[in-house]
């Protein structure tokens, strides 16, 4: 019994040691099961948070810092808290700014999507 | 009467059978639990966030550094590699979530790319990396 119980050991502390229990902290940007039916979302007025490719911020053609993203969710949602928040950023814009975009919205407690800022968006406001 | 001594002589033998019952258990519920997580294998520079949610059971990640290069599984990827690859990785274990790791400084055209795509793969649970905000 005594080979087959040292097996097991090494076998357990084999284990043991590749268990790697990560823990990793982010956002869930799962975005809801395409369907056919209208999406609830749409019905839902929605706040753009654009980037451009300066990673400027710029809500409803104004320019903004990092720091009144959340103020300016907030002011939106106080008038409609069915609020959505969309996120359009430019292809060249920082990750970062765009998650810190997020942050604020998640502590305004919208829920927001990503997508990418297309050239017709883009020119309808008046980015470049 | 002149057994009795003999029987002292024999060595006193320890039963090893519930501790060998405890650790085939802990080595069954160590296989049952092992994730095997395809790391990306570059560090990136993670957003910082205040409102990140912990994320358990990750068995992928993709990392996209500051130059735009996209690490999966310890190999440097194509953008329209993606789809395949994250398909044969998550056979392996499906249940597992997939967290991007962007660096700050990277493009965030190529990080929404990699989100698209991912959806449209079906997976359910993926996430963005950020450090917490101290």
């Amino acid at each position: 019994m005594t080979p087959m119980l040292d097996i097991v050991f090494i076998l357990l502390i084999f284990f043991i040691v590749t268990a790697t229990f990560i823990r990793e902290q982010g956002f869930d940007v799962t975005k809801p099961d395409d369907t056919d039916e209208p999406q609830n979302l749409e019905r839902r007025a929605a706040v753009l948070v654009q980037l451009d490719k300066n990673s400027n911020i710029i809500i409803e053609r104004r320019k903004i810092d990092v720091r009144s993203v959340r103020a300016a969710i907030e002011a939106k949602i106080a008038e409609d808290p069915q609020t959505v928040v969309v996120v359009q950023v430019h292809e060249d814009a920082e990750t970062g700014v765009m998650t810190n975009v997020m942050d604020q919205a998640r502590m305004a407690r919208a829920p927001v999507s990503v997508t990418k800022l297309d050239a017709a968006a883009a020119q309808a406001a008046g980015i470049r | 009467m002149a057994k009795k001594p003999e029987l002292d002589e024999e060595e006193p033998e320890i039963n090893m059978t519930p501790m060998l019952d405890i650790v085939f258990i802990m080595l069954i519920f160590f296989i049952v639990t092992a994730v095997f997580v395809k790391e990306a294998g570059i560090d990136v520079d993670r957003p910082d966030a205040q409102t990140a949610d912990q994320v358990d059971r990750v068995s992928i990640i993709i990392a996209v550094s500051n130059n735009d290069e996209v690490w999966i599984n310890k190999n440097e990827v194509d953008v329209r590699d993606i789809t395949p690859i994250v398909q044969k990785l998550k056979k392996e274990n499906p249940k597992g979530k997939i967290v991007i790791q962007a660096d700050e400084k990277s493009k965030s055209g190529l990080v929404v790319d990699i989100m698209d795509q991912l959806n449209a793969l079906g997976v359910a649970g993926v996430a963005i990396s950020t450090l917490e905000d101290s």
